[in-house]
């Protein structure tokens, strides 16, 4: 049929009138912009968590007591356990065969110091010896914490590029002395920058040797183990064998639950993805709210132009207009109106998820599937609300089409 | 014959009270004919305008287009018959505003399904016919008065179609340009073509060779004109 006098009729009438035209389709641009920018949003971190989180631990699986804590009841109960102590994780280097690495970790909050300046709030991290690997940390300058370190408890530390540059600046950072806390430290290595993580520096921390750490540290004795297996496939094999071992260690009874808590990547994975997840639904609901009310909005402006051209529609039907070609004939105006608004809303969703990938971490991927929703979301806006409004223009009587003044 | 009407009547329902538009009209007109229907408001003219132009039709009684009996047809035939059969020629011309001239002329065309070059080319002849030519990119707020309505002339010739039905087509008019528009429709008719007066201003009827005066939705007299006498003399 006449598609494209119809488009053009549409998108003349779109131009005559702008500001109209732009509070008619807020609705429809809202509710599309929304769509594609939580869509392309929750993609982007999804491909970030699942790129660090994967690639940071690898094989990896982390003991302690706690587990996967999800409510206060659960952490008043894990927390009644046994710790978890330097003895396990040197019966788990010993006991699970298909661990490449076992190692054992523990931390607190301190303040540093270094003559007059000083740091708040750094992370003190007790860590065994091939932390580097499952942290993959490198050093930039220095060398890492070695076993002979952990086994003799030497007061040395790994410091991150950020205490380098604010705690000692200008200066060499190796062989320096440090106050952690109550104790000094020799710095013996500093690691490379990784910058920064979901707007949380990766760079800011202090590593000593976990033995070192136990011994000056009275308050915790629990710590955890984090233990890579030699490939993906024998992660679940090091699980079990680690199981095993524990609950041999910890005296569980068999068909008694775990008294300690295993976590893997795929725990935190499946965690966000339950949590994007929620998200993504409450954002779909509410883009459905501004795109039902651009489409009244649109229905109502239909109506509005219906009865405005309710002589063109009297003479189109003199001249032999059918039903159809008028009903086809609002529906395409319709439909091109609300396609018009998810184009736009399409532009300003993707415009606002790369400005969050400029601004932010955050890889905001823009995705095709988005956009193709938008297009047929918004499409489906202007089908639906602008058909009453075209079986209205359709049904009208020639004679009286033509009479109306 | 092209135009047979027998017995029609139109009945409205206005609230309670029924109103006989049309109380029984016989009518023929024959190919090529040049007639002018007069009457006064509520004459029935109007209706019966309807009526012929397949906008509307009869309660009772029998119409026939070319032998086609028009009162049994769906509203979908009648859009047909509308597009190939009527030219309608308005009082206040009914172009679309934002169109320009040409493809005004089309619109009948696009409802026919005829393609785009060919709508041109036939839309441009049409155009040429009315003295156009040099007007098919103007909207119709750029045309005056009588260039509008030759447009409108040439939208309704433009599917040749068996009966140009014009109403009242001098009413929005000044005297001269009415002049200039009926010797377009002299013109046309000298063609071979059929055509339609609705009006009541009897000056215009005279240019018909035919007068149907209505009264009270029924035919009180149905003659020939001066004209058409002289015409038979020439």
């Amino acid at each position: 049929m006449n598609l494209r006098e119809s488009t053009g009729i549409a998108l003349g009438a779109l131009r005559a009138n702008k500001l109209r035209s732009f509070l008619t389709l807020l609705g429809t641009i809202i509710g599309v912009a929304s769509v594609i920018a939580v869509i392309s949003f929750v993609e982007g971190l999804n491909r970030f968590v699942s790129d660090k989180l994967i690639n940071a631990g690898s094989n990896v699986f982390v003991v302690d007591k706690y587990g996967f804590i999800t409510s206060n009841e659960a952490y008043e109960e894990a927390n009644k356990r046994p710790d978890i102590r330097m003895e396990d994780a040197d019966a788990l280097a010993r006991g699970v065969p298909h661990a490449r690495m076992v190692v054992a970790q523990t931390g607190s909050v301190e303040r540093v110091r270094f003559r007059a300046r000083h740091l708040d709030g750094i992370s003190i991290r007790g860590r065994g010896p091939g932390y580097d690997v499952i942290d993959d940390l490198t050093i930039a300058q220095g060398r890492h914490i070695t076993d002979f370190d952990d086994q003799h408890r030497q007061s040395v530390c790994v410091i991150g590029p950020e205490i380098a540059d604010e705690l000692l600046p200008g200066m060499d950072p190796i062989g320096k002395i440090i106050r952690v806390g109550e104790q000094s430290f020799q710095v013996i290595g500093v690691t490379t920058v990784k910058g920064k993580m979901l707007g949380q520096s990766q760079d800011r921390f202090v590593i000593v040797p976990v033995r070192t750490f136990l011994k000056y540290q009275t308050s915790q004795k629990s710590v955890e183990i984090s233990i890579k297996s030699a490939d993906q496939a024998s992660l679940p094999i090091a699980i079990q064998e680690a199981r095993n071992v524990l609950r041999g260690r910890r005296h569980v009874a068999p068909g008694k639950p775990d008294n300690f808590g295993i976590t893997t990547a795929d725990t935190w994975l499946e965690f966000y993805r339950t949590l994007t997840g929620g998200i993504f639904v409450v954002m779909i609901g509410v883009a459905s709210i501004a795109l039902v009310v651009g489409g009244i909005v649109i229905m109502n402006i239909m109506l509005v132009s219906v009865t405005e051209r309710t002589r063109e529609i009297g003479v189109r039907k003199a001249l032999g207009a059918r039903r159809r070609d008028i009903l086809t004939q609002f529906l395409v105006e319709a439909t091109t109106l609300s396609l018009v608004g998810g184009i736009i809303g399409i532009l300003l969703g993707v415009g606002l998820a790369l400005l969050v990938g400029a601004l932010s971490p955050l890889p905001a991927g823009v995705n095709v599937f988005a956009i193709v929703l938008g297009i047929a979301m918004s499409s489906l806006v202007g089908v639906f609300f602008g058909s009453y409004p075209a079986f209205r223009a359709a049904k009208l009587d020639p004679i009286e089409a033509l009479r109306y003044e | 014959m092209l135009i047979a009407i027998r017995d029609l009547h139109r009945v409205y329902q206005v609230g309670t009270e029924q109103v006989h538009a049309l109380n029984g009209v016989d009518l023929d007109i024959e190919k090529n004919e040049y007639v002018a229907i007069m009457g006064p408001s509520g004459s029935g003219k109007s209706t019966l305008m309807n009526l012929l132009g397949c906008l509307d039709t009869p309660s009772q009684g029998s119409y026939k287009l070319k032998d086609q009996e028009i009162g049994t047809l769906s509203d979908d035939e009648l859009a047909r018959i509308r597009n190939q059969e009527i030219g309608f020629v308005f009082q206040t011309f009914n172009l679309l505003a934002r169109a320009d001239a040409i493809h005004n002329v089309e619109l009948p065309l696009v409802y026919a399904g005829v393609k785009h070059e060919e709508r041109r080319r036939r839309a441009r002849e049409a155009l040429e016919l009315v003295g156009l030519s040099d007007r098919m990119k103007h909207k119709p707020n750029e045309l005056s008065g009588g260039q509008r309505q030759r447009v409108a002339i040439a939208r309704a010739l433009v599917n040749k179609p068996s009966i140009i039905l014009a109403d009242e087509p001098t009413g929005n008019l000044d005297s001269a340009t009415g002049e200039e528009i009926m010797i377009a429709f002299e013109n046309i008719w000298k063609q071979g073509n059929t055509v339609i007066l609705v009006t009541h201003e009897p000056d215009i009827a005279q240019h018909a060779n035919r007068v149907v005066r209505m009264r009270d939705g029924k035919v009180e007299s149905d003659a020939a004109t001066e004209r058409r006498i002289a015409r038979a003399h020439a």
